[in-house]
């Protein structure tokens, strides 16, 4: 009997999230894990399939174009309550994008607002134009900025008390005004940095990883890894944007 | 030609020759000169072509498919109007009509979403659409609005066939529509059951009618193949044009054209390129029959095809043979990594990523790359990789995860030299290098080729 260590990832629908890149996202969780030596079990779950929440450890839900996101966040509702047992059960979820605007009590698509799954007092609606480009935020989760690249109509609002991700450094953010991005409630964090969320943010991933590993080894100890490339990569990012790069 | 038009056309022909002197690019600046004295002007010269215009468009294969077309026109006697180095909105296209003295045909590739200004006053005879890949959501947005604005660009010019890539559900989801409408479609594909493709479907899993998930007979690549949805009747449609006989080889592609009944029309050759070009060529011959060029005039431009505009051009440079190609999205890479495993020997890699408005500010798609598939062969130590362009960190990044070590070179003699020492000093021969280069990177680099190396 091994003694190594394993953590379940469950990759939601990725036939139908698969805008932008959000394949990164697994990779950067499982490959993290992996170098540390402990065992990543990812599966990807298709939207024929009824997860069973309470076997994993973390689940990621990324973005969709909106008829695909449409459809996901129908087959989620009829398992919300289940989400919901596994996040207050210390389960990570990580949502990205599309999947951040389903977190919240509702999102509005087209002219219909639609009902969302309720997992942090959030709620979505549209603005006039998309808000898109680079995007830098401060945030405590992580001790380098968090960079990325968001596109979104929605304008999300945050309730009474919930905190977000960060502070725009540069870029939009969750509507354009509050000069605030995504949100993190417990163990479940939300972001329209899409895509490439993780790789070039160590530090997102790791504090994903953390959680999930709390959830099932109730200690979130992490080796720390040589991140110098991917440091590299968002220090270089985060410089041109700070220096003035022009806004899209 | 109306009295704005004329003023509109002269001073665009001026800024076209002020250029030329100043020896700078008039591939777009007149044409964009000239629309702001007479945004139709386009329509005003359309009517000079003796025999009419074919419109190419689709996100990947554009360029070569209009240059073969074009080619081929010309081999058959023809003259011809074309946008060859790609200008490929309004203001191109308008650019390499202004000095139009009545060419026969006009051959131009359009940009996908601008078709919709391009098809109402150009009113071509036909539009070939090779294919609907995910580029640039930052600027196109996504697929559905290409299709929309596809499907509005055949309805604003109801004389107009589409000549469609049967074997792509998302460009036969535009004809399906187009059709409803009363546009002429003929359709061109594969007639045979090819082997498993390497690579995933990337997109347009879902059936363009029903939503629900496709299934395939076959599939050459991504999201083309011999489709059919089970629960409604979305399928590949009849094939007018088929190809046949197909081979794939690092030294190019052949094959053979039936008609729809299945008679053999031509067998088509060409030193160049993967399964992709097996498409743009049979669309090519597809839209050349159409135009009445002989097979003959196609294989003989094919046979003279060069059209140095850093599409598969090689060279050789310090004794190592370089190949460079442009690739822009995940479809186009990953028929690229296609190509370089199909050459069997020891091999690097240069991958440059730019982020300028042209290339798309969003590079989030280079996590959409298969470029896992060539980690055993780094691992063997027979392929080594270099990372270059302004994204360069990103692009280490994305090797990192994929298993490889990438060091940054900012341009091909710095990514040589990099080479050469991770070759080091035992190496035979040096491995040949693949320059893989995405829009506005590949300009850069071929004109470094052009200048240092010896072209090939």
């Amino acid at each position: 009997m091994s003694a190594a260590k394993s953590l379940s990832i469950c990759h939601l629908f990725p036939e139908a999230l698969n805008l932008y890149g959000d394949g990164g996202n697994i990779l950067t969780l499982a490959k993290r894990l992996e170098w540390r030596g402990i065992e990543a079990r990812v599966r990807e779950v298709s939207l024929s399939e009824r997860p069973h929440f309470a076997d994993f450890d973390l689940v990621f839900i990324g973005g969709g174009s909106d008829r695909e996101q449409r459809i996901v966040c129908e087959r989620l509702l009829a398992q919300k309550a289940e989400l919901k047992a596994f996040t207050d059960d210390g389960g990570a979820l990580l949502a990205v994008c599309g999947g951040y605007q389903l977190l919240g009590h509702s999102y509005v698509m087209g002219e219909e607002t639609l009902e969302g799954l309720s997992l942090i007092d959030l709620t979505t609606d549209r603005g006039s134009p998309r808000l898109i480009g680079n995007i830098a935020i401060e945030s405590d989760v992580c001790a380098h900025p968090i960079v990325g690249y968001e596109n979104h109509g929605g304008r999300t609002h945050l309730g009474e008390g919930v905190k977000p991700l960060g502070k725009v450094a540069f870029g939009h953010g969750n509507d354009g005004k509050t000069g605030e991005e995504g949100a993190v409630s417990g163990t479940i964090l939300g972001t329209y940095i899409h895509g490439p969320l993780l790789p070039k943010n160590p530090g997102v991933a790791d504090w994903v990883l953390a959680r999930a590993l709390e959830h099932r080894y109730g200690t979130a100890e992490l080796e720390p890894l040589d991140d110098s490339v991917e440091l590299a990569a968002n220090r270089v990012m985060y410089t041109r944007l700070m220096r003035g790069e022009e806004k899209e | 030609m109306g009295l704005r038009a004329a003023i509109s056309r002269g001073t665009g022909r001026a800024t076209s020759r002020l250029l030329r002197l100043l020896g700078r690019n008039a591939s777009q600046l007149p044409g964009r000169v000239a629309l702001a004295l007479d945004p139709k002007l386009l329509a005003s010269l359309a009517p000079s072509l003796s025999e009419g215009a074919v419109v190419v468009c689709g996100t990947n294969g554009k360029t070569t498919t209009t240059n073969v077309l074009a080619r081929a026109a010309q081999e058959a006697g023809f003259t011809v109007d074309c946008n060859w180095r790609g200008a490929n909105m309004l203001a191109g296209i308008t650019s390499a009509m202004l000095f139009d003295k009545g060419a026969d045909w006009a051959v131009m590739e359009a940009d996908e979403l601008s078709c919709v200004h391009v098809l109402p006053q150009l009113k071509p005879r036909w539009l070939v659409l090779l294919n609907l890949f995910r580029d640039q959501l930052d600027r196109a947005g996504e697929i559905d609005h290409v299709q929309d604005s596809l499907v509005e660009a055949l309805a604003s010019s109801p004389s107009t066939g589409l000549v469609v890539c049967g074997d792509d559900p998302l460009s036969v989801g535009v004809a399906r529509r187009a059709a409803a409408t009363g546009t002429q479609v003929l359709a061109f594909g594969i007639d045979e059951t090819l082997p498993p493709p390497p690579d995933r479907v990337p997109e347009a899993r879902f059936c363009q009618v029903c939503g629900t998930e496709l299934g395939y007979a076959w599939r050459a690549y991504a999201q083309l193949g011999d489709f059919s949805c089970p629960a409604c009747d979305f399928a590949r449609p009849p094939l007018d044009f088929r190809a046949r006989g197909i081979s794939v080889a690092s030294e190019g592609v052949s094959f053979e054209v039936a008609d729809a009944h299945g008679d053999p029309l031509a067998e088509v050759e060409a030193g160049f390129g993967g399964m992709y070009m097996v498409y743009n060529l049979l669309g090519a011959f597809a839209a050349a029959t159409l135009m009445g060029i002989s097979p003959e005039a196609f294989a003989k431009a094919l046979s003279s095809y060069d059209p140095k505009n850093g599409r598969l051009q090689h060279y050789r440079l310090d004794g190592r043979e370089i190949v460079l190609n442009l690739a822009k999205n995940p479809t186009g890479f990953n028929q690229n990594i296609s190509l370089m495993l199909a050459d069997e020997r020891p091999k690097a890699a240069f991958f440059v990523i730019n982020d300028d408005y042209n290339d798309g500010k969003d590079i989030s798609w280079i996590w959409d790359v298969d470029f896992e598939r060539l980690a055993e062969e780094a691992k063997a130590g027979r392929l080594h990789v270099v990372a270059g362009g302004h994204r360069a960190n990103d692009v280490q990044v994305r090797m990192k995860y994929a298993g490889m070590e990438a060091p940054i070179a900012s341009t091909v003699s710095e990514a040589l030299r990099a080479l050469e020492t991770m070759e080091g000093e035992g190496a035979e021969s040096p491995e040949p290098l693949y320059a893989l280069c995405n829009y506005s990177a590949l300009w850069p680099a071929k004109a470094e080729l052009d200048r240092e190396a010896e072209a090939l």
